[in-house]
């Protein structure tokens, strides 16, 4: 574990001091900005904020992996028990950026009286972001070109981008004759858009849990796909 | 100790080492030679578990790649990193700890030479300190396996003595140390063994003693021989040279050489010097890689 901090910290102050570490700010800094624009309830916030700060969570794994895809990384790789503490201190770093820079954009604006936050109820936002962001931190693993092996990464953006496409058309596959597609799709979706959808309402009852569970599920899942791509995968990193 | 066992490395369909059988005696310091393309980053990799062998298995005595010191053939850092910071880090990836950490990183600035300049950027940093650097952090830990992927390239001479000095320090120190290279001349002043990859097979191992073992020649260098002498010593022997103060025998000749020193004693020629040539790791390595 000391390890994971360790390398956490040391991927999150490299990503901070380089060209790259602007990707994930500047995205926030537009999100905070043209997301709050007319202002948002706690309702809103949750569902809104939660899943746009879960992409910047994507977004900030891919850059995290992309620069950890480099030669400079034999020198840390050797140092490692298991290759697994790597992709974890990735996740780990995405999470940590993302939280801060949530915390960031609530704080701007609850302070620029765009937010309105009820508590002790708006405690709940945290832990319901938290399975959330996990699932895209872990997505952007085998996304990213640091674990792919064979170009299996673009099988999965088509995968990703065949479900939220899927999801966004659900009213045509069910004229289509594709109600099975849609009930699929509805099925994989489920944890999330219950667990969002859930909090949103203020119930943090059994269908809640389940759908926060489910979700850490479906992010355990990807971390161990992950892994057992990258374990023993061949490091050719050019020098 | 490292064992390789029929070792072999294939990259779509490109053998990068074929059937490599090698033992890594405990202690030596080991050089791998090999043209461009012999295979020896590869095997470096599979020591250190950066790549999986498609065939055949390596033992690493028991040691886990991570309490293996390396140093890359041309490693790349965080530019914008201290050197102090950097390796800080690297402790803590060691597993060190606290003050015993802030220790070592002093330690190891003191070893290299970088004390002075801990605090300077990783990207304001010469070639040679970079090398530097790579090798104190392959020294955090104080690993029993050293892993040096052409420890010398491009560094100035200076930076070449350094290194060399360091790889004698290791090996009084007892540590293994198995490095690649191309700077013939540096293999021989600091390895006990070598092997020699030609085209991903091994086609020479050993101790470097045996490599370099004793040539058909002997030169004897005299003083002035007498023209008449010189003259009676060429028509009696085949595959000998005489010059003016120097006597060369090669091949079968050698077999006359305590006639010769008779002869020369017997009329009065001074005897300077009397050495048998000794191959060099070059002959040895143009004759196995060019076959």
């Amino acid at each position: 574990m000391k390890r994971i901090i360790a390398l956490t910290s040391f991927l999150i102050r490299d990503l901070s001091r380089s060209l790259a570490g602007v990707v994930p700010l500047a995205l926030a800094l537009a999100f905070g900005l043209i997301a709050f624009e007319y202002g948002m309830d706690q309702a809103q916030f949750i569902t809104v904020a939660g899943i746009g700060m879960g992409a910047i969570c994507l977004v900030s794994g891919l850059v995290l992996a992309s620069r950890a895809n480099r030669a400079s990384s034999y020198l840390v790789v050797a140092r490692l028990h298991r290759r697994a503490e790597f992709l974890a201190a990735l996740v780990l770093s995405s999470l940590l950026i993302t939280a801060a820079l949530g915390l960031v954009v609530a704080i701007v604006n609850l302070l620029a009286g765009r937010l309105t936050l009820d508590f002790p109820s708006a405690l709940w936002v945290l832990p319901t972001w938290l399975p959330l962001w996990l699932l895209t931190a872990t997505l952007a693993l085998p996304l990213s070109g640091l674990v792919e092996r064979s170009g299996s990464h673009l099988f999965g953006y088509a995968l990703l981008a065949g479900l939220l496409i899927a999801n966004d058309r659900q009213a045509f596959l069910s004229s289509h004759g594709l109600v099975w597609l849609a009930r699929l799709v509805d099925a994989i979706l489920w944890p999330m858009s219950t667990l969002v959808g859930e909090a949103s309402a203020g119930i943090h009852g059994r269908e809640y849990l389940l759908a926060w569970a489910l979700t850490s599920a479906y992010a355990l899942l990807l971390f161990v796909l992950a892994t057992s791509l990258f374990e023993d995968k061949d490091l050719l990193w050019s020098e | 100790m490292i064992r390789a066992h029929t070792l072999t490395k294939r990259y779509n369909g490109t053998t990068a080492l074929d059937q490599l059988a090698l033992e890594i005696p405990q202690g030596a310091v080991f050089g791998i030679l090999g043209p461009n393309g012999a295979g020896k980053t590869t095997f470096l990799r599979i020591v250190m578990g950066f790549v999986l062998p498609t065939a055949g298995t390596i033992d690493r005595g028991g040691l886990a790649p991570a309490n293996i010191g390396y140093l890359p053939e041309r490693a790349f850092y965080p530019l914008r990193f201290t050197i102090r910071s950097y390796l800080d880090t690297m402790a803590k990836l060691a597993g060190l700890t606290g003050e015993p950490r802030h220790y070592e990183v002093a330690r190891l600035l003191h070893q290299v030479g970088l004390s002075g300049v801990a605090d300077q950027r990783l990207g304001t940093c010469s070639r040679g300190m970079l090398q530097r650097v790579g090798l104190a952090q392959s020294l955090l830990g104080d690993p029993d396996l050293l892993v040096l992927d052409e420890p010398v390239l491009g560094l100035d001479p200076a930076g070449q003595v350094f290194m060399r000095e360091q790889i004698a320090g290791l090996d009084r120190a007892g540590k293994t140390v198995l490095l690649s290279s191309h700077h013939l001349d540096e293999v021989t002043r600091v390895c006990s063994h070598v092997a020699v990859l030609s085209q991903g097979r091994l086609v020479r191992s050993g101790p470097l003693h045996s490599m370099l073992a004793p040539r058909a020649r002997v030169v004897i260098d005299t003083g002035s021989i007498p023209s008449e002498l010189a003259q009676q010593i060429g028509d009696r022997l085949s595959n000998t040279t005489v010059h003016e103060q120097q006597i060369v025998l090669d091949g079968e000749a050698v077999e006359h050489k305590p006639m010769i020193l008779r002869l020369l004693l017997d009329q009065g020629v001074d005897i300077r010097q009397l050495s048998e040539v000794r191959s060099t790791l070059e002959e040895v390595f143009m004759e196995v890689t060019e076959k």
